[in-house]
């Protein structure tokens, strides 16, 4: 068994995060472990692909597109010590959401719209880290509004986007060009790269964020 | 300048505490990012429970606002259920093209006709199961009693839960054949005779159409009344009640045993 993160291990070539809970969407457990399953998480896909996260476990994250809580229930695993905030808009995948956050004590979920993070500043603390993962058009749009509200300086983001939600026209390389170019313009980016084989046609994007210190 | 936050409002100097915390979290708008961290600044007032008091309120917020959301469904089934209508119209089109052209000359052209009517068959059968599944989550009783179709489609005529379960029976009986009874009405007024009709969509239900004809009205007017019951318990608690379905069950074997 090998440790590829904090509370994330390959145990006989299976992806795993260390958890004390049940089953949430049909994933295996065994033995205070829960399969995360590539195909249906884009943060396992990228992990499997060999990227990591420095996490320490204590971390406070905003998790934007959370729909039914399937990776949200493994980053919860992860940063056990910290607090996600998990913002989905639609009420179908929020109720199996609502499960998970009545579950476990530091998932804090919000029926609310991304592209609108004043209607959450006075909830949201400051995060360490963004998660985005909306399939929008204009996600980095929604991204960036929500790095100015919320993001620390020197936090981090990880933001997955599917080209055909941003062009359905274009080739998936132009497309990531250019959605690569605009995050240059206001983060750091410390990798990228394709899901593939788990989700075709879309990329990871791992960055930081480059804003002058602030009062808080 | 004033902040405004989940567990009150905070003007720079002191918090002034929420009295309810559902509330202020559902206020907690400002039109640009905080000069600082809400969670320490509220730690200093709520303590050490910050957080569980945070996941508490949040949960109880999104649970009703869920509740809430989730009753808007319905208009997704209505949409649903005139899309299913348009597409039944496509599919009976073709087809009678299709016959038209294959009377005269079979041809490759047929083919495509026929891939492209498979096509619409499986989109319909897609509407179909998703019209099912959200009945099921927004009616579960209407479901029950009468089926996903019959009673999407009563939905669908009525526009939306809220006025639907403002129908008395009498209506709900009858809808979906408005048309003859607007005839009716019309022929009685110029001193005519007319037959009133005496069911509408529900008389695709089993129970109706399997008994003889003089006891459908009976039927129709029992089950419509149940229907009226069991929409009430959809809209307002959503929870399934079983005598329901026992009770239309029992009427429909007196009936046919009469
Ligand atoms: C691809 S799914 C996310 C899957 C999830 N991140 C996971 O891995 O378990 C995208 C989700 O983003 C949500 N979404 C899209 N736009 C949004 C917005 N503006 N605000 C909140 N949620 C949004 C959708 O409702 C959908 O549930």
């Amino acid at each position: 068994m090998r440790e590829l993160m904090r509370n994330v291990y390959l145990k006989d070539g299976t992806l795993v995060t260390k958890s004390r809970y049940g089953s949430h969407y049909g994933e295996k457990v065994f033995g205070g472990f829960r399969e995360w399953i590539p195909w249906r998480s884009k943060l396992a896909a990228m992990i499997l692909k060999g990227h990591r996260l420095k996490l320490r476990g204590d971390e406070k994250v905003l998790y934007l597109g959370a729909a039914s809580g399937t990776t949200v229930s493994h980053l919860a695993d992860i940063v056990d010590e910290g607090v996600i905030y998990a913002v989905e808009y639609a009420a179908k995948p929020f109720e199996k959401l609502l499960e998970l956050a009545r579950e476990r004590n530091n998932i804090i979920p919000l029926l609310l719209d991304a592209s609108k993070p004043w209607k959450y500043s006075g909830i949201v603390e400051k995060v360490d880290l963004i998660y985005q993962d909306i399939a929008q058009k204009n996600q980095i749009e929604i991204l960036e509004s929500n790095a100015e509200f919320f993001l620390k300086k020197g936090g981090e983001i990880v933001i997955m986007v599917k080209a055909r939600s941003i062009d359905s026209t274009a080739e998936p390389e132009e497309v990531f060009e250019s959605v690569l170019k605009k995050m240059r313009e206001k983060f750091e980016i410390i990798s990228h790269g394709t899901l593939m084989p788990y989700h075709r046609d879309h990329i990871f994007i791992h960055a930081a964020s480059r804003r002058k210190a602030k009062t808080f | 300048m004033k902040y405004n936050l989940w567990f009150g409002v905070y003007d720079g100097k002191e918090v002034k505490l929420s009295e309810n915390f559902e509330e202020s979290f559902l206020k907690a708008e400002n039109p640009s990012p905080l000069p600082f961290n809400v969670s320490e600044l509220g730690m200093q007032v709520l303590g050490e429970d910050y957080y569980q008091i945070l996941r508490k309120t949040a949960l109880q917020v999104s649970e009703k606002q869920v509740e809430r959301e989730l009753r808007r469904e319905d208009r997704y089934v209505v949409a649903l259920v005139k899309a299913l209508e348009e597409i039944d119209e496509a599919i009976n089109m073709l087809s009678e093209k299709l016959m038209d052209i294959k009377a005269v000359k079979e041809s490759d052209i047929t083919e495509s006709f026929e891939s492209k009517i498979g096509e619409l068959k499986e989109l319909r059968r897609e509407v179909e199961r998703e019209i099912e599944e959200v009945m099921r989550k927004i009616a579960p009783n209407m479901t029950e009693l009468v089926g996903a179709k019959i009673a999407a489609k009563i939905l669908e005529r009525a526009g939306s839960m809220e006025r639907l379960v403002r129908l008395p029976a009498s209506k709900i009986q009858v809808i979906g054949a408005e048309k003859s009874l607007y005839k009716a009405f019309a022929r009685m007024r110029r001193g005519k005779k007319a037959k009133i009709p005496k069911h509408g969509i529900i008389f695709l239900h089993p129970f109706i159409r399997t008994l003889p004809k003089s006891k459908r009205g009976k039927m129709a007017r029992f089950l419509a009344a149940k229907l009226a019951i069991a929409a009430k318990i959809d809209y307002f608690r959503g929870e399934v009640d079983e005598s329901l379905y026992e009770s239309i069950r029992k009427r429909y074997e007196e009936l046919r045993r009469k």
